[in-house]
């Protein structure tokens, strides 16, 4: 498998008055055309290596990197100019809440379209063809009416499907996702996640989701990486989750209440202090 | 066994909008009940109905063999006490601990202030270390912990919860979730919880009621959604939902 994605010991610093935090600590991994997962709890630094890959680091961190090579171009060697141009034409990325991270004073369709013509010189009309089939890729039925509408008249899982559909209308080989179905209902998560599989089979993506939930990662997963204090505990294939060897992994697994079990009272984790070393 | 709770036929308005749309629950003393549904099921609003914080239209709530009435007196807060959902929002910024949980204390005006602060502190597991900090220097579960001190400090007999640890971490949520279960075998609370996650009602509350767009779609136990003993296709839905993500051959 050649690799689309290589990072080699990435870490994230962010200067703050009371001292640096170190937000991301030397993670590495490689990313094919695959699925693969990073699991973790607030604070894990799971939401900064996407941001760090993306190139959406707040100004004031410091990002250092062994590797950080996509497709052959190391990202961190390359002038702000050309990673713009890689962002959201060959990278793009879904965040959790489509309330807060679309812009609200666009419609639906403008956005979509705004993202097609950044990236490729295409007439009006064309962008707008192509923004309704990938409404409609995104399955949502009547493409024509949700493309006129503006954000706070759709509902969450519409407005997560139109993120959906404006990151991938430019056809970006990496997709990253952090916690995209979080902020929705179960049954609508599911909906989403159809989509979002269906298309990342078809146009042979390689994706990043990034997420708490460790059931519903792997799940949906290849390869699930488990992150504790800003480094990497664990990376194990999906199916093998049940065989976890990190307390950690194990405790997370464990601690969530399921349908049909009677644990009362309920495992917690006990943290070690030499996870975090 | 007597009810400690008893909703008939409620009906919440907000302008034009039916949030509730003719709901009855009885909940019996020492019991624990939950509501499961999705956004915009009217969960939450039938727990802050109870607390009377949404607009009765009409229907009835009875605690305790009390009717109550548009207006709750402060012998009904001593009695029923809520937990919100977002710990960040619940707790008012500029108090100190100390400060949030001496305010319900002078409002009923307890005595014996300084004991019972220094309890209910030990009580969620905090110790008196974290008396005369400020919410944000709390972590996410220590702020519910807070919040929950504050519910229990005035000793009710009623614990309204809405979503109380959908906010958390999941090991996070594990030590809440202990706390309150704890808390109310100690001191035989009557709990009504609301949550979207049907593994952490059937975990907390013996029977349950599912909810979809201000309407009951049918009542539980814990035992018949465990066995999938669900008559309507809502209901099946969610448990499937809940299963995390297939995909289809």
């Amino acid at each position: 498998m050649t690799a689309l994605l290589t990072v080699e010991n990435l870490k994230v610093d962010f200067a703050t008055r009371t001292g640096v935090v170190e937000a991301v600590r030397g993670v590495s991994f490689n990313l094919g055309k695959e699925r693969l997962g990073i699991v973790g709890e607030s604070g894990s630094g799971k939401s900064q290596t996407g941001r760090a890959i993306m190139g959406l680091t707040p100004p004031n961190a410091r990002i250092s990197a062994d590797r950080l090579n996509f497709a052959g171009i190391e990202l961190l060697d390359i002038p702000a100019r050309e990673r713009r141009d890689l962002r959201g034409k060959r990278i793009a990325m879904i965040l959790q809440d489509p309330k807060y991270s679309l812009n609200p004073v666009m419609t639906i369709g403008q956005q979509i379209v705004e993202t097609l013509r950044a990236h490729e010189r295409i007439g009006r009309a064309e962008a707008r063809e192509r923004a309704l089939s990938m409404l409609e890729a995104v399955q949502i039925r009547d493409a024509g009416r949700v493309f006129g509408l503006h954000p706070h008249e759709v509902s969450g899982g519409m407005g997560q499907r139109a993120m959906i559909a404006m990151m991938l209308i430019a056809g970006p080989e990496l997709l990253i996702a952090d916690e995209p179905t979080s902020a929705l209902d179960v049954t609508v998560q599911l909906d989403i996640l159809r989509i979002l599989d269906r298309l990342v089979e078809d146009r042979g993506m390689g994706l990043i989701f990034i997420s708490h939930d460790l059931g519903l990662v792997s799940s949906f997963c290849n390869r699930v990486i488990v992150m504790y204090a800003g480094k990497v505990v664990e990376e194990l294939p999906a199916s093998e989750l049940a065989n976890a060897e990190h307390p950690y992994t194990r405790g997370l697994l464990n601690c969530v209440p399921r349908i049909g079990e009677d644990r009362h009272p309920l495992p917690v984790l006990d943290r070690k202090p030499e996870w975090a070393l | 066994m007597s009810a400690a709770l008893t909703v008939d036929g409620l009906r919440v308005v907000y302008d034009l909008h039916h949030a509730l749309k003719g709901v009855s629950l009885t909940v019996e003393q020492g019991e624990s009940y939950g509501l499961v549904g999705e956004s915009g099921s009217g969960k939450s609003t039938l727990l802050r109905a109870i607390a009377g914080l949404a607009p009765v239209a009409s229907g009835e709530i009875v605690v305790d063999g009390e009717r109550l009435g548009h207006r709750r007196d402060k012998a009904f807060y001593r009695k029923v006490q809520m937990v919100f959902q977002d710990p960040y929002g619940s707790l008012h910024p500029r108090h100190t601990v100390d400060r949030l949980l001496l305010e319900p204390l002078a409002v009923h005006g307890f005595a014996d202030i300084e004991q019972r602060i220094v309890r209910a502190l030990d009580e969620v597991g905090l110790g008196s270390g974290f008396r005369f900090r400020y919410s944000h220097q709390l972590s996410g579960g220590q702020r519910q912990r807070v919040a929950i001190a504050r519910a229990l400090i005035l000793e009710p007999s009623i614990l309204l919860l809405d979503e109380p640890t959908s906010a958390l971490d999941a090991s996070v949520q594990a030590e809440v979730l202990n706390l309150l279960e704890q808390v109310r075998g100690d001191r035989n609370l009557t709990f009504l919880m609301v949550s979207h996650d049907l593994a952490i009602v059937t975990h907390m509350c013996a029977r349950l009621t599912v909810m979809q767009n201000g309407e009951e779609v049918e009542r539980l136990s814990a035992g018949d959604l465990a066995a999938h003993r669900v008559t309507r296709d809502y209901t099946r839905n969610l448990l499937r939902a809940s299963a995390g993500f297939a995909r289809e051959a």
